[in-house]
């Protein structure tokens, strides 16, 4: 049974092509996907991403507990802050990346990918072991809108928003448009913006409110199509396509996310700290097409003649209108920025270019 | 009579509408709404031939990767070039400036039976 977030009727009332998206029935695009994104780049964008999953974590243990199965120091998150993470096996192969939230003294708030909430919630349940933590799977209770773009905070502050100066990657309770809330300065899109979850009764009258006080803004809703173009444009990893559970942080690129002097054991630790000390023999890349050909998922990458590797997430880029992608290939020395590789596509090769990621300039964040 | 009451549509969207003593080979204006901004197209060459239901021609929106499939065989005579250039404007018209192939045929009488008209191509999509 496909399920449905409290505003599909809006997004079929908006004209919305709805699509099958990890079970969910979600819009993909309203008008045009090249339209929703320059309008995220340049305005600002509404996201129904209800989708997502929302566990809360809680109890004496929670921090001890949640430092066990992720690289990140969670014990030294503060108080309304958030980090990104990743969810690794014991050989490192990564089951979810996720955002936790510190809501209060052994209290946080963990967001996963939609496709993955059983199976984090099952990971969470084989590895609470002793500790004392309660996990409890709010999915189906909460609704989350995603607010992204220069224009974001224009449009929270007209809406009675409180926190001006609320840092990236914070959360706080809020009160938008007389409703209460949590409010996070996050998002998927490389834009400044927030995240807002809230009880799902509120979540017809908020989309409304927010596309109604957010028109002199330029606001748009926005689908699923441009929020997969605007994160890899910004360099960010989908699960299911640059990340699963054939693939490690480390290979990822993640090990920004990685603290090398985490005390507490995790996890897939000693995989993680050998690949870190030792080097991996596969790696993340980012690529961009010399010609006009537009690389997908699961293209080949060859160097040489040899295959070395496969296109995990591809698209034209609305902002450049560049074709680029990223992918996994062989961490050999000679394979690094500007070298030239091949990609395979219709049975021809296509000459692509390594290039850093993200593939546009980072904005200003606060 | 206008373009869309001369053409014949196939199932896979794909339309060709007799013009003198060629033929005419385009994308229905549904498939491209259901294929959103198209950002690439790639087309065969002068003199390729291709039979009924063979791809001639790949067109990309930025969602997916689609082939193009001829609704009738025959040789290519002349390709839409400036389209190949600027693919986008397949999304404003598919018709008389959006036209992607034209075709010599001697087999339209028999390729075109299970084609449909405009109007129950239309019907058959709902």
């Amino acid at each position: 049974m496909v399920k449905q977030t409290y505003l599909c009727n809006k997004h079929i009332a908006l004209n919305a092509k709805m699509v099958d998206f990890a079970g969910w029935y979600m819009p993909v695009q309203y008008t045009s996907i090249i339209e929703e994104h320059k309008t995220v780049r340049e305005n600002v964008g509404l996201f129904d991403v209800s989708h997502m999953g929302e566990v809360f974590v809680f109890g004496k243990d929670a921090t001890q507990f949640l430092n066990s199965i992720v690289p990140q120091n969670i014990d030294k998150l503060e108080y309304e802050k958030a980090v990104y993470c990743q969810l690794p096996k014991e050989n490192g192969g990564l089951i979810d990346d996720l955002i936790i939230y510190k809501l209060g003294i052994e209290s946080y708030l963990v967001i996963c990918n939609a496709s993955r909430v059983e199976d984090d919630v099952n990971w969470f349940s084989i590895n609470k072991k002793d500790y004392d933590v309660s996990i409890d799977n709010q999915s189906h209770n909460y609704s989350l809108l995603a607010i992204q773009g220069p224009k974001a905070i224009d449009l929270m502050r007209k809406m009675g928003y409180q926190y001006e100066n609320q840092k990236s990657f914070t959360i706080k309770p809020a009160v938008i448009e007389g409703i209460k809330l949590l409010a996070s300065r996050t998002g998927y899109t490389g834009e400044d913006g927030f995240e807002l979850l809230f009880e799902n009764k509120y979540a017809q009258y908020l989309w409304d409110k927010i596309l109604e006080q957010g028109e002199e803004f330029g606001i748009k809703p926005i689908g699923l199509g441009a929020r997969d173009t605007l994160r890899l444009e910004a360099g960010l990893h989908l699960y299911g396509n640059d990340l699963d559970e054939n693939t490690t942080s480390v290979e990822a690129g993640l090990s920004w996310s990685v603290p090398k002097d985490k005390q507490a054991d995790y996890n897939g630790k000693s995989v993680i700290m050998e690949q870190l000390s030792n080097g991996v023999s596969k790696k993340l890349i980012g690529l961009e097409m010399l010609d006009r050909n537009i690389p997908r998922h699961g293209y080949d990458i060859y160097y040489n003649g040899e295959k070395i590797g496969t296109v995990t997430s591809g698209c034209v880029s609305p902002s450049t209108g560049k074709n680029i992608a990223m992918g996994y290939v062989k961490n050999l020395p000679e394979i690094c920025t500007d070298t030239t590789v091949q990609i395979m596509i219709r049975e021809k090769l296509h000459d692509a270019k390594i290039v850093k990621r993200p593939f546009i300039q980072k904005r200003n964040r606060v | 009579m206008s373009f869309k009451e001369e053409m014949l549509c196939s199932n896979s969207h794909e339309y060709v509408v007799k013009d003198g003593n060629a033929y005419t080979i385009g994308l229905t204006d549904y498939a491209i709404e259901q294929l959103g901004d198209i950002v690439f197209l790639e087309l065969p060459s002068v003199g390729d031939s291709f039979g009924k239901g063979e791809t001639f021609a790949n067109i990309e929106s930025v969602k997916a990767a689609s082939e193009i499939y001829m609704p009738i065989a025959g040789e290519i005579i002349e390709v839409n070039e400036e389209l190949v250039d600027a693919p986008e404007k397949l999304n404003e018209d598919c018709y008389e400036g959006g036209w992607l192939v034209k075709i010599s045929s001697n087999s339209y009488q028999q390729d075109s039976e299970d084609l449909m008209t405009y109007d129950d191509y239309k019907a058959e999509l709902e």
